[in-house]
């Protein structure tokens, strides 16, 4: 029987249906569980929180629902070692709830995902690397080093910010997951200003993600914007399948399917 | 009866409602007695130009509405197109159509935002799933310090409202013109996907009586009030803070979470067999939706006002009955069913713990009287005749069609053109002229606003706005089914000619979806014009609606929906440009035959589709070139529809990597945003183009201006030029080569005459609007 992911709805939240279609894609048993029945959430080996704006990201993104009793259980389930993804929005409020990159105490963000440096949401084709050896993220389980993702990074509150000595453990104990980079790996700049360009945190122990841009979002051929699609093909199957984004997916998976061992 | 009607005149203009004497008199005639506060807001509402169309059914009932592609015309809140089948089920895309200028203009955020809440309750409440929204924008000079801040905060309410309730924004359209100084225009479009059998119609369902009247969503409060006879006046700059109030506020938030309960809601009806009527309040406010509710079913309804939540205490019954707080919708469903309809929403979704206030209630029952009779603490408030109050008044205005353009010759024409390209400064030549066109306001990349908003949210977006000239959706997960939608609407040519604009207004946004390789199903209309009382302005309205007619009949595809906006005209008597815009909904039955219109590779031909004609008329290069022509292109449908059918054809036999319709700036603007979109689908490198000579039947002195002329067709990439060109013989046209990409990043005239590099285009292109919209890349 393959292992239970809950895909957290918060009010505000509007990413759950395609985050649960990648899930499903890669073979997980996945479903939504609403932030009125957190009793459920006990029941479930791994969790993803998906992308929106829960409570409408009042005082800065993801501080609410970091609070709400819904997290309860998320935050047991991490210290407990179980994964636990975050994309977009639920990468803010993985922060915010102190989960990555964990260095401090629980709800008191030591980093955070501040307002974009444009002053505005913006939504962009991107390429992100992993940054880290791939034993730093026992949540992709077989990724490999430098491994690149096609995604949209599609948010207003994605720049990385801590103060200059956390940023510094953040780049030299392995906590920036992944960077934004061009096709072939090459690194660029962030388009929100994040510190170290970084897209992605991961916690000490590698079983907490938190990534801003989407890859649900380009996960299937038919979304691929970046010449990959294949202009012209005439392949219905080929263009409805799973591919590009789907990897890390596919990763996530691998790790929740196998019995977890401490990264520790 | 005399004393009655005079003293219902003196009421009504004490309460300061736009209703005419003459139709207080009606209403007090009708009544018999002098209308109470509650019933004259009522009628003022719904018989507003908003609600009633008074100005305009006589004129829309000229528009095609009906074709094989219909599921359900004009009528509803949304039209619904025929999407297809799959694993057995037939799927509809439901389409709507509504401007939101004038709250708009006085306050841009919330009134952008409003904007589209309203249509995204439109296309929810007819069951579906909203799966997309755009917006045509017209925006007045952007040297206007005022103009700039409204435009700018219509892309941050734009942006605010779709990117928070989770729908794509499917990419609009914009243009800058003075006539929109004072009046901006703010339309907006929204798509949603039902299947056909769960269509849920806004009425009450037959033999109703005794049905609960559920009110869904906000707290209702002071905001909005007004809102519907508002958008019926026109602005006078004393009153911007009285109008102010008319505006409703947005909470995205919670609407993004009433959309999902709402979508549970369809599931246990589909799962129960339950009919339900459900409509979306906008204009007239509970009031004006449970009565229309009520009133298309034949029924009548009975409502106590104290049982709608309210946000303040002490409302007086006008502002719960007719006010416009937003995020609300009104559903009317058999008692048996309405404490699972009640659970969903205030337990489920806990709407009362999200917003103060907010959560679903039942406010009355729909009875068998054909009456509205609303109650307040014991008193009857209102109690009207329903199918007299939402038939609302007609009228037949007196018009003045606009004179037809003198004509020009096509010798005459030739010779001004090339004239004027000619004249132009410094060293005379192509690309100093297309650097110009490039970096006109109307055809900058949009780049920087479509950034703004979340184009790709729901995970379906197969062509995200600015990526060809039509956004495709795959709404269906795992089916092959797409969705296009496109837009037209151009004011340059509007002011020319209001019946030739909305001729090119169709061709164009038809001419977008077959671009992405979509066959049109149905087309909507937002028209935008001035002041209907002014005769010339009512007969460019008269005229703009024949103009769409005879499109859409040449054509073949059907009005579904639509929505008029009159009265754009400020206390200075500035009219509006004459503003029909059209989007048009398209189906590709396969997505893996569709292609952004970007070059995708080295080494293919570009090839030309269309009948060439040197009509500069509202062209970009006549504006920046000083040309003074008014001719417009003129259209022959039978030709522009053979090339249509040459592009879908050679998409479903692998021929086309890439196609764009020729548009504002002309075919040598189309070629280099071709160009200049290539780099992030080609491996960060741009693929260039070495143009060709192109065949006009120009006279051959004046073949550079032809670079320029805006007509209808389509500029396309292909691999086998030979195949494409005996495709395009076979439908009876003739595709003529017009140049070849190159692996350089630059523009090369024929004969080598002149080059320009792509790096230095790209700037003119995208700086215009960049550094207004502030965008870092």
């Amino acid at each position: 029987m393959s292992a239970r992911v809950a895909v957290v709805v918060f009010p505000g939240t509007n990413s759950e249906d395609e985050t649960l279609r990648a899930l499903l894609a890669v073979g997980l048993d996945a479903e939504l569980v609403h932030w009125s029945a957190p009793g459920k959430l006990a029941r479930f080996e791994a969790f993803v929180l998906p992308g929106g704006f829960a409570y409408e990201d009042r005082i800065r993104a993801g501080a609410v629902a970091a609070h709400d009793a819904v997290m309860d259980p998320v935050i047991e389930a991490a210290e407990a070692g179980k994964f636990v993804l975050g994309i977009c929005n639920g990468a803010q409020i993985l922060a915010e709830a102190g989960l990555v990159p964990g260095t401090g105490p629980l709800r008191r963000p030591s980093a955070a995902f501040a307002p974009n440096d444009t002053g505005h949401f913006r939504s962009v084709h991107v390429h992100v690397a992993l940054n880290v050896d791939p034993s730093r993220v026992p949540i992709l389980a077989g990724i490999e080093a430098g491994a690149v993702i096609p995604a949209w990074a599609s948010h207003g509150d994605g720049r990385l910010v801590a103060p200059p000595d956390e940023l510094e453990r953040l780049r030299r104990d392995g906590h920036v997951a992944f960077v934004y980079c061009e096709r072939d790996g090459t690194h660029v700049a962030a388009p929100n200003g994040s510190a170290l360009d970084a897209a992605a945190l991961v916690n000490r122990a590698g079983n907490v993600l938190a990534i801003m841009p989407h890859p649900e979002r380009d996960g299937w051929t038919f979304q691929h914007v970046d010449g990959s699609r294949g202009a012209g093909s005439r392949d219905s199957a080929a263009m409805l399948a799973p591919s590009g984004g789907i990897t890390l997916f596919e990763h996530f998976a691998r790790a929740v399917r196998a019995p977890y061992r401490s990264a520790a | 009866m005399t004393a009655v009607v005079d003293d219902a005149v003196t009421a009504g203009r004490r309460l300061g409602v736009a209703l005419s004497d003459d139709e207080l008199r009606r209403i007090a005639e009708h009544l018999g007695r002098v209308p109470t506060p509650t019933e004259m807001f009522a009628f003022d509402a719904q018989w507003s130009e908003h609600c009633s169309y008074k100005s305009s059914r006589e004129h829309l009932s000229k528009l095609p509405t009906e074709g094989p592609t219909v599921l359900l015309g004009v009528g509803e809140d949304a039209g619904i197109v025929r999407l297809g089948e799959w694993n057995g089920e037939r799927y509809g895309i439901v389409v709507a159509h509504e401007s939101h200028n004038h709250p708009s203009q006085v306050v841009p955020f919330e009134g952008a935002a409003t904007g589209i809440g309203g249509i995204v309750r439109d296309v929810l409440c007819m069951g579906a799933e909203v799966i997309g929204i755009a917006d045509p924008l017209r925006f007045g000079r952007l040297e206007n310090e005022h103009c700039r801040y409204v435009a700018q905060q219509v892309v941050d309410g734009i942006a605010a409202y779709g990117n928070a309730i989770g729908v794509p924004n499917v990419g609009g359209d914009v243009f800058f013109d003075e006539s929109f100084d004072d009046n901006v225009l703010v339309n907006v479009v929204a798509l949603g996907l039902v299947k056909e059998k769960h269509i849920i119609h806004s009425r009450a369902p037959k033999d109703s009586a005794g049905w609960d009247i559920v009110l869904v969503g906000k707290a209702t409060d002071r905001s909005g009030f007004g809102g519907a006879s508002f958008s019926s006046l026109m602005l006078d700059e004393e009153d911007a803070e009285q109008n102010k109030g008319a505006v409703q506020v947005p909470d995205p938030f919670l609407k993004n979470v009433i959309m999902r309960a709402s979508y549970a809601v369809f599931a246990e009806l589909r799962a129960n067999g339950i009919d339900a009527g459900f409509k979306d309040l906008g204009a007239g406010g509970l009031a004006g939706c449970s009565g229309e509710l009520c009133a298309a079913g034949g029924m009548g309804a009975e409502v106590e006002l104290d049982l709608v939540s309210t946000a303040q205490r002490d409302l007086p019954p006008e502002v719960i009955a007719i006010g416009e707080t937003q995020e609300r919708l009104c559903w009317i469903v058999p008692p048996s069913f309405t404490p699972l309809l009640l659970e969903i929403y205030n337990d489920v979704f806990s709407l009362p713990r999200i917003a103060r206030g907010a959560g679903a209630a039942v406010i009355g029952k729909v009875t068998c009287s054909g009456r509205y009779v609303a109650k307040h603490r014991g008193q009857t408030v209102m109690d009207v005749d329903l199918p007299f109050l939402t038939g609302g008044v007609r009228y037949s205005r007196g018009y003045v069609l606009p004179e037809p353009s003198v004509p020009e010759s096509p010798e005459m024409r030739q010779g001004r053109a090339q004239a004027a390209f000619s004249a132009g400064e410094g060293p005379v030549r192509l690309f100093s002229w297309l650097r110009r066109v490039l970096s006109h306001r109307d055809v900058a990349s949009r780049r920087t606003i479509y950034e703004r908003y979340d184009g790709v949210v729901r995970g379906c977006t197969a062509i995200p706005p600015g990526y060809a000239d039509a956004g495709v959706l795959v709404p269906i997960p795992g089916a092959p089914l797409a969705v296009a939608l496109g837009l037209g609407g151009n004011p340059r040519y509007g002011k020319l000619d209001a019946a030739h604009a909305a001729e090119l207004a169709v061709v164009e946004a038809v001419a977008n979806v077959t671009a992405v390789g979509a066959t049109p199903a149905g087309l909507t209309d937002c028209l935008n014009f001035g002041d209907p009382t002014v005769p010339e302005q009512m007969g460019a309205f008269v005229a703009a609606v024949e103009g769409l007619s005879r499109a859409a009949r040449a054509l073949g595809v059907p009005f579904v929906s639509g929505n008029v906006s009159l009265y754009n005209r400020s206390s200075s008597g500035n009219h509006v440009a004459p503003s029909p815009i059209v989007a048009c909904v398209g189906t590709i039955a396969d997505v893996s035959r569709t292609a952004t219109g970007a070059f995708k590779r080295p080494g293919s031909a570009i090839m030309m589709l269309g009948r060439f004609e040197a009509a500069f008329g509202g062209s970009v290069f006549a504006e920046i070139s000083g040309l003074d022509t008014r001719a417009l292109p003129a259209i022959d449908y039978a030709y522009f529809a053979r090339c249509c059918e040459v592009i879908r054809e050679a998409y479903d036999r692998g021929l086309l990597l890439a196609a764009r319709d020729i548009s504002d700036g002309g075919m040598l603007a189309c070629i280099a945003e071709m160009a200049l979109t290539s780099r992030h689908e080609s491996c960060d490198a741009f693929v260039g183009a070495h143009l060709e000579q192109i065949e006009t039947a120009m006279d051959p002195a004046a073949q550079d201006a032809a670079w320029f002329a805006e007509f209808p067709g389509f500029v396309c990439e292909v691999e086998d030029k030979d195949a494409f060109a005996r495709v395009a013989e076979s439908c009876g046209v003739t595709a003529r080569l017009c140049g070849r990409t190159i692996a350089e990043p630059v523009l090369i005239s024929h004969e080598r005459r002149e080059a320009v590099d792509l790096g230095d285009l790209q700037r003119s292109w995208t700086e215009p609007l960049r550094d207004f919209y502030g965008s870092t890349a």
